[in-house]
């Protein structure tokens, strides 16, 4: 695991951002051979949305050939509800960039049958190959998607019963009336995140610093479900200074060195492969 | 260039909202249909994103102007009928097709008083209709004959009438087929009548009883050329009045012990003491001489009064005295504030007049220009060919009967008073816009379809810069007019 510090929120988009066209384009996605990224919700990412928006306004990067898939969305919320992750991501991200919508995946919350649509769900995954890159968020009890503390670490795609902590803090987004909140939603599960071939997460600010240091600095636990991380062999987390406040001086120090090491290697592969010379397809993570 | 699968996206631009705000947002139109579209549902659902991109640089994209109350433009008065159907048809085309450079997409015809045989031969003609590249005309607005001889403005006094059969005297004048109950009347058949609007005086006898079933028709009942005292106005409001026209003209200045019409937008729910009314003043409705210049400013002939309704005297009380005039009582029934149409020329109404009706009621404000057959924007300032051998001096948007300090009328376009409206009010552009589209819209219950941004809505757009200057104007998803 790669740890990243920035100074601050949009500086961590910005990172993230730029990390992540760069992977797309050196990936070099066509029709056939799509780039398959996941996707998520929530405050952290919106810094990265904006930096990758204003990567594609650009020119320097399209998605005319990346394939999406969204971690989570609330059951029976009507998919054009202010609060929808429909509707968020259609906000946010996807009315911004040059996606094809055909290529954009979000699971149905109303859906019939519930069950059927999370199976199909994991299917369209795999028949894609499988995510090449899942970006995420935690929440401030260490949940990755709706995966809340206590699920299995190795679950799948399916129906999730909010905690009451989550259900809390949704409120404010529906009037404060709390019989108002989903009390489900469809998530992925963690087993589906740690499948994809790597993934990065971002966590910014002081409230996510004591789940940053139990996924982190503590073992691999289901009540802090990012520490399930810890068993993935390509995982950066990109944070920024507030995020840090619960971690220890050491581990902070640790993960800076790797930073430049990761950066050296990177771009000595980077020189290798412009001289025609490619050993590995991905550099993947120097820890 | 157009879209190939029809879908237009305006990016980089600030939309003004109902509310008054201003989003900066995209905006999506199915330009084959001319609708705006839900981005999102068409994203999610039709699996479809635009194929073109319209970057606006920051401008402002609203919803096309509509003006509700205008007498004529580009050299042609709505009010004169020739006898030649097609000529007065291929004249009202060509306003519809030039205005749209004002940024108006839609419009409301208005007749000013004529003799009454003129009605049937024009109203027929004036049904809603459009053509690809015009502003749509929404139907008609009959400003008189049902008005006050003491508030007349520039309507010939000859052909002023009352209603003493109510109802049968509206439909014997404008034509019983024009005045018919139509549904749903944006959706056009060419078969439908095309009445919006009558402006009518409360007080003239008769009138009071037609107001609810001309509301029941779908008619909106302007209150305006009137002198209605305050409990008349209610009672005309109640029974289902909906609009003061050209609000602060061609009624009483307002009197803190009556307010007449022009408080009626505070939202009155009080039930109005009894009142001594002053004594009518005979030499303002005597001696009346031809008319000349704008109907809505020239009341030199009828000085600053307070309602002069003869019912009032006596010690009654004015509720009864209501009654016996207009055979209405005041009731407790709901009172809904009125819309009100303001010009705003800067000369119709001191800017600080505007301020204050805005202020009180800034939901209920409509722009017009009430303009007179010279608009045309590009017409130069000096003298110009009027009527009867007389001529006009153009200055800017003042008009002047040749030789005279007569104002002759307004000659503003819509877009300029948007404009004039946020400097006389300090209200934002947007605020401003909205009462030049979503409020008018709403007074004629078309908000779905015009002056609105909502998806399903008519793509008739305006942009402007963030000064207020119309650059380009689109009807129905194809632009129609650019700087």
């Amino acid at each position: 695991m790669r740890l990243i510090i920035r100074e601050t929120p949009p500086s961590v988009g910005d990172y993230i951002a730029h990390y992540i066209c760069r992977r797309i384009n050196d990936f070099a996605p066509t029709a056939e051979k799509p780039f398959v990224l996941g996707l998520p919700t929530g405050s952290s990412p919106i810094p990265t949305y904006k930096a990758l928006i204003k990567l594609v306004k650009d020119g320097k990067l399209s998605f005319k050939h990346v394939v999406t898939f969204n971690m989570d969305e609330y059951v029976g919320l009507p998919k054009d509800h202010p609060e929808s992750y429909h509707t968020f991501m259609f906000r946010e991200f996807f009315s911004h960039v040059d996606i094809p919508p055909a290529q954009v995946h979000i699971l149905n919350g109303n859906a019939i049958d519930l069950i059927a649509e999370c199976n199909s769900y994991e299917e369209k995954i795999k028949k894609y190959g499988g995510i090449e890159l899942f970006l995420g968020g935690i929440g401030e009890d260490g949940h990755i998607a709706f995966n809340e503390p206590g699920s299995s670490l190795a679950s799948r795609t399916r129906i999730k019963t909010l905690a009451y902590d989550t259900i809390l803090a949704n409120a404010r987004f529906f009037n404060n009336d709390i019989s108002a909140v989903p009390h489900m939603a469809l998530t992925v599960g963690v087993a589906t995140v740690l499948d994809s071939r790597e993934i990065v997460v971002v966590v910014t600010g002081q409230r996510k610093a004591l789940a940053l240091s139990k996924a982190i600095e503590g073992g691999v636990n289901h009540l802090w479900t990012l520490s399930a991380l810890q068993l993935h062999p390509w995982a950066l987390i990109v944070v920024d200074e507030d995020a840090t406040a619960e971690l220890r001086v050491k581990t902070v120090k640790y993960f800076k060195s790797i930073e430049r090491v990761q950066d050296e290697v990177e771009a000595t592969q980077r020189e290798l492969k412009a001289k025609g010379n490619v050993p590995v397809p991905q550099v993947g993570s120097m820890e | 260039m157009s879209s190939q699968n029809g879908l237009v996206c305006f990016t980089n631009c600030f939309l003004p909202q109902e509310d008054g705000s201003l989003l900066e947002k995209d905006l999506w139109i199915d330009e084959r249909r001319g609708v705006i579209l839900d981005a999102q549902k068409t994203f999610f659902s039709r699996r479809e994103r635009p194929d073109k991109v319209i970057d606006l640089g920051g401008n402002i994209l609203s919803p096309g102007l509509i003006d509700i109350q205008i007498n004529g433009a580009y050299g042609f008065d709505f009010s004169v009928f020739d006898g030649d159907d097609d000529v007065y048809q291929s004249n009202l085309k060509d306003v519809a097709e030039r205005i749209v450079e004002t940024g108006v997409t839609s419009f409301v015809p208005t007749l000013i008083t004529q003799e009454r045989s003129v009605y049937p031969k024009i109203l027929r003609l004036l049904r809603p209709f459009a053509t690809v590249t015009s502003a749509t005309v929404l139907g008609w607005h009959a400003e008189g004959p049902f008005i006050d001889m003491a508030k007349r403005g520039a309507h010939a006094p000859s052909f002023l009438v009352s209603a003493p059969e109510g109802i049968k005297s509206f439909e014997e004048l404008y034509g019983a087929e024009n005045l018919a109950d139509s549904e749903d009347w944006l959706m056009s058949t060419g078969s439908e009548s095309g009445v919006r609007i009558i402006t009518a005086a409360p007080e003239v006898p008769g009138v009071m009883g037609t107001v609810e079933e001309l509301t029941k028709r779908g008619v909106i009942f302007s209150i305006g050329h009137s002198i209605a005292t305050s409990d008349i106005a209610i009672a005309a409001v109640q029974h289902g009045a909906r609009l003061i026209t050209h609000l602060f003209n061609a009624m009483p200045q307002l009197h803190h012990r009556d307010p007449s019409i022009i408080a009626l937008y505070t939202g009155d729910v009080m039930s109005p003491i009894a009142l001594t009314p002053m004594k009518p003043n005979k030499s303002s409705i005597t001696g009346l001489k031809s008319p000349v210049g704008s109907e809505a400013l020239d009341e030199v002939e009828t000085p600053p009064q307070t309602p002069i309704f003869k019912a009032h005297s006596g010690k009654n009380s004015t509720l009864k005295n209501t009654q016996s005039i207009a055979g209405f009582s005041l009731d407790s029934s709901e009172f809904t504030r009125p819309f009100y149409e303001m010009i705003v020329d800067g000369v119709h109404s001191h800017p600080n007049s505007v301020r204050l009706a805005y202020s009180s009621y800034p939901e209920g404000c409509i722009l017009i220009t009430d303009a007179m057959k010279i608009l045309d924007p590009n017409l130069r300032d000096g003298v110009h060919e009027w009527r009867d051998g007389k001529r006009f001096v153009k200055e800017g948007d003042k008009l002047y009967l040749e030789g005279t300090d007569t104002l002759a009328g307004s000659v503003v376009t819509l877009d300029k008073c948007v404009r004039n409206f946020t400097r006389f009010t300090g209200c934002t552009l947007a605020e401003s816009i909205k009462c030049a589209t979503y409020n008018p819209a709403k007074c004629l219950g078309i908000e779905n379809q015009k002056g609105t941004l909502r998806s399903g809505a008519d793509a008739d757009l305006v942009v402007f810069d963030a000064q207020g200057v119309v650059q380009s104007t689109w009807v129905k998803g194809k632009r129609v007019w650019t700087r």
